[in-house]
């Protein structure tokens, strides 16, 4: 089986502003996002109520060559880390159909 | 429709000094007790003991969600229908001016939150422009409360108050937004060019947008104007099964209200614990700013010719935060400013407060002042 060695970027924060992160994340060349709602509890204290949209998390994946990994992230650190309650990581995977996941 | 002219209506409010007397404060008393001791703030009361002794009631999601569509609709539908009454009977006479002073309430109350909060409490810009879109909004919740509260003490309210929530929902919201993105746009380039990053573009635009187009303005006014107009261009029989699922005599109504507050009691006994984090000053601010907020709405709805329910009704919805409408649009225009701050304020003080305390109190202003 042939698998290609890709970038698993996962941005956890307020509902908010994550579908400006998928759309900003798609702009710099992800080709695709993969949105979910959350509950958990972080340095910005517990973000469980469903009551107020404000207080609402999602999870927004995407699946990235290394280049737009970076820059999703460098995006998301610069955009959001000072004010809003938002966290990111990179991770490596292994995909199958490694062309679906390049832009363009 | 009575319409006193001001000075004339002033000479029936009795002085300053001889607000709270022992009758009154009887009378308070015993309003206080006939509204606790009822099912919908007894459900809220459950849902806080739940949370803090961790107990375990937990309303499924969906329903929730159900629930608050349902109660939005029929607010709309029934208001909708009442208000195409109202217009058959009087055409516009005695809707314009609740109208007129509502707006009127919705543009000052966020002003009159942001100065005190940024002057007395010495609040940062951006913080007291957040809880001001709190504040200067509405809680349709407070609202069917409210409106329950009038009905059961055999004064309902004026038919067209749903009007007025839907009125009351968004300027008050715009207008602290507006006020915080100025004031606080000079000290945000100032940031912005000490740490040589651009400055960030205002979102002050999409977060109005947001309001105007989020789900209770969409349900309620929507709801309104379906309710309006097939009520009046609807054959009667048609129509009826429509408002028999909306109205139901009122039982599925407060039935929903019921779980919905009891959500609302969970909700709110989770926040408690932020108590401690917001200052007493937030403390007072969340119970002082509605009682003087209902006694503007309570005072201004009498002068526009409201009865003692719609006063009542008119003074709780000026005085309640919204906790719905406004967190969103709040987070994205000023992103620096706490939502400790104006979530606890608006659902862990303001709307406990309004729902224990504050609807018996406008009804007794409503009284005080002279509303029949």
């Amino acid at each position: 089986m042939q698998l290609y060695a890709l970038k698993l970027v996962t941005v956890v924060g307020e509902t908010v502003v994550m579908e400006d992160i998928a759309k900003e994340g798609l702009k710099l060349g992800a080709s695709g996002y993969t949105l979910s709602e959350v509950v958990g509890q972080g340095s910005r204290s517990a973000r469980n109520v469903i009551v107020t949209g404000a207080s609402r998390t999602t999870k927004c994946e995407f699946v990235v060559p290394t280049d737009v990994a970076e820059k999703i992230l460098t995006y998301v650190s610069h955009t959001y880390f000072e004010h809003y309650a938002v966290i990111a990581w990179v991770a490596d995977v292994h995909v199958m159909r490694g062309a679906a996941y390049v832009a363009g | 429709m009575t319409t006193m002219p001001c000075l004339v209506l002033a000479g029936h409010i009795p002085a300053l000094p001889a607000v709270v007397s022992a009758e009154q404060l009887s009378r308070i008393l015993q309003s206080l007790e006939r509204n606790l001791l009822t099912p919908i703030p007894l459900c809220f009361l459950l849902g806080i003991i739940c949370t803090r002794i961790h107990g375990g009631i937990k309303i499924p999601k969906e329903l929730y969600l159900s629930i608050a569509i349902f109660l939005l609709m029929s607010i709309g539908f029934i208001g909708g229908h009442e208000l195409a009454h109202e217009y058959q009977m009087h055409g516009v006479a005695t809707i314009w001016k609740p109208a007129l002073v509502t707006l009127f309430l919705g543009c000052v109350t966020p002003i009159t939150s942001f100065l005190v909060l940024r002057y007395l409490g010495g609040l940062s810009v951006a913080d007291s422009a957040g809880i001001a879109a709190h504040y200067g909004s509405t809680s349709a919740v407070t609202y069917a409360v409210a409106n329950s509260f009038v009905e059961q003490t055999q004064h309902p309210a004026n038919s067209f108050l749903p009007t007025l929530v839907t009125i009351l929902e968004c300027p008050g919201i715009a207008i602290a937004l507006v006020l915080g993105a100025a004031l606080s746009a000079r000290e945000r380039a100032a940031r912005a060019a000490a740490v040589g990053q651009p400055v960030r573009e205002s979102k002050l635009g999409e977060a109005l947008y947001e309001v105007v187009t989020g789900q209770s303005i969409m349900l309620m006014a929507g709801l309104l104007v379906i309710g309006f107009v097939s009520t009046l261009f609807m054959d009667p029989k048609g129509f009826q099964p429509f408002f028999d699922f909306f109205q139901s005599k009122g039982m599925l109504f407060r039935g929903c209200l019921c779980i919905f507050l009891l959500e609302m009691g969970l909700v709110a006994g989770e926040r408690l614990s932020d108590l401690v984090r917001v200052g007493p000053f937030l403390v007072a601010f969340g119970i002082l700013m509605p009682l003087l907020h209902g006694f503007f709405g309570v005072y201004l709805g009498h002068l526009a010719g409201l009865n003692l329910g719609g006063c009542t009704v008119l003074g709780a919805i000026v005085a309640s935060a919204s906790y719905i409408a406004a967190p969103p649009a709040v987070r994205l225009t000023l992103p620096e400013a706490n939502p400790t701050l104006s979530i606890t304020a608006a659902l862990a003080i303001t709307f406990p407060f309004n729902i224990a305390f504050g609807i018996p109190i406008y009804f007794e202003m409503a009284k005080w002042i002279g509303a029949v």
